[in-house]
């Protein structure tokens, strides 16, 4: 057999740039926090890493909005996956709608066109930010949230679907009890009748949505066993590994504050925003990676077998 | 001076002429020798007409041995394109699936054309119409799928 080797090159290798990014990012950020705390913390590094965390994530999302449209443009109407990709594509869209809101019209540097046109209005460049959270937020999860509906029941209909075991059940019962922790901290702050900012009445709306997407993630996580190691399964099971750091994200920016302050909060957050980003990016690229190879396929297919000519025998 | 064996034989064929057969025919009065190398290639030459007329197997279970032998590879070659089918079905299932994936589309005993018909629909719903199609191209280059007489198709 002949197998074609592996060069990067073209969008086949989406997935494995992407992993690449990935990695990189990692690995510069996890030495910017040893160096930090070796450092005895003398240093902020909340504003440095926050500015290119937000860059490199909307810069993730624009990649991940393009691979799913290049998705989108293979199924055509009436194909059963097509309303799951253009769900898909509306999410991917949020969040780089979001990142371009939130990092180019909602801040107060000097390329915002708003600032230099001279346009901003008292209040302005806060609601252009709220509207990035909701984009982001409760808006992109309910996106997804339908389209994963769609995909399951697709899965199920070829005989993928598994019922959840009760170890899935425990998992989002773990995101469950942390959405009740949310709410009820919530609501005893209003008891005692401390504000709740906007910025978390909008994470709190985006929660119920999100234990939805995590029992998806669940059911999705048991398809993806019952398919293999594919392609396509690679591509499904980045949405489901996307949704649990989502949850994890969520559930560490809640924990960590409430055991030590010392932790760059924001540092962590922008740690886990990135892999979020990319690992989404990585399901429309393992589809586009299929979606290449089926068309230009490499020469390692199995060897023909040998046609058997009987003998002259009676 | 005696005719040669080619000569002879192109006499014994009635295609040596007219003018040139009356002299061999002069000859062949008077020289026993010629006269006893012309039995001898005539006798040859039946029996060699005999030999071609005869069939290569005579009997009856011979024939039948042949024809059977062909049907065998015809539905050999036959059965091999589907085996071949199957595998890359399966090749493929597997590339962008998944192992476990296969028990999807191939259960025992499944004709090779059922296992198309599933493996085809599954590739149309995940990757597309189109990919689905390339796919499938793929799978049927240079698989030889004439059909034997009398059988159905892929």
């Amino acid at each position: 057999m002949k197998r074609k080797t592996n060069n990067l090159e073209g969008l086949e290798s989406a997935p494995q740039w992407i992993l690449m990014f990935l990695g990189a990012y990692l690995v510069v950020h996890l030495i910017a926090l040893y160096v930090w705390n070796t450092a005895g913390r003398a240093f902020s590094i909340q504003g440095s890493s926050d500015g290119t965390s937000a860059l490199s994530v909307t810069a993730m999302a624009a990649v991940d909005l393009w691979l799913c449209l290049l998705v989108l443009r293979s199924f055509p109407a009436g194909a059963p996956l097509r309303r799951a990709w253009m769900l898909i594509t509306f999410a991917a869209a949020a969040r780089a709608a979001s990142g371009v809101l939130a990092q180019l019209l909602g801040t107060n540097w000097l390329l915002n066109p708003l600032v230099w046109a001279g346009h901003v209005k008292p209040g302005l460049i806060d609601q252009i930010r709220r509207s990035a959270l909701i984009a982001d937020g409760p808006v992109r999860l309910a996106l997804l949230a339908a389209a994963l509906l769609v995909a399951l029941r697709v899965l199920r209909k070829f005989g993928f679907w598994v019922r959840p075991s009760t170890a899935d059940w425990a998992v989002s019962a773990i995101v469950y009890l942390f959405t009740l922790c949310r709410f009820a901290e919530a609501g005893a702050a209003s008891l005692a009748g401390r504000p709740i900012g906007t910025e978390d009445w909008i994470s709190l709306a985006g929660l119920p949505v999100l234990c939805v997407l995590f029992l998806e993630a669940m059911l999705l996580r048991r398809s993806v066993v019952r398919m293999g190691n594919g392609l396509i399964s690679m591509c499904w099971a980045a949405f489901m590994c996307g949704i649990f750091l989502t949850g994890a994200g969520e559930l560490a920016a809640w924990v960590i504050p409430h055991y030590s302050h010392a932790w760059p909060i924001e540092m962590i957050q922008s740690l886990a925003r990135f892999p979020i980003a990319a690992v989404f990016a990585l399901a429309p690229a393992c589809q586009v990676a299929a979606q290449r190879r089926a068309r230009n396929p490499p020469n390692d297919q199995p060897e023909d077998l040998a046609t058997g000519v009987p003998a002259l025998v009676p | 001076m005696h005719p040669r064996s080619a000569t002879l034989i192109a006499f014994c064929d009635a295609e040596a002429g007219a003018g040139r057969s009356r002299r061999i025919a002069r000859h062949l009065s008077k020289c026993e020798q010629c006269r006893q190398q012309l039995l001898r290639i005539q006798s040859e030459k039946e029996e060699l007409s005999a030999r071609a007329a005869a069939p290569a197997i005579d009997s009856r279970p011979g024939l039948a041995a042949v024809r059977s032998a062909i049907a065998a590879w015809q539905s050999g070659r036959h059965g091999a394109a589907a085996s071949e089918l199957r595998a890359r079905l399966r090749w493929q299932i597997e590339t962008y699936f998944g192992s476990p994936a296969v028990s999807v589309v191939e259960r025992p005993g499944i004709p090779a054309e059922e296992m198309l018909g599933r493996a085809s629909e599954i590739l149309e719903v995940f990757l597309g119409p189109g990919v689905a199609e390339a796919v499938k191209d793929d799978v049927f280059r240079g698989l030889d799928l004439a059909e034997p007489a009398g059988e159905t198709c892929l």
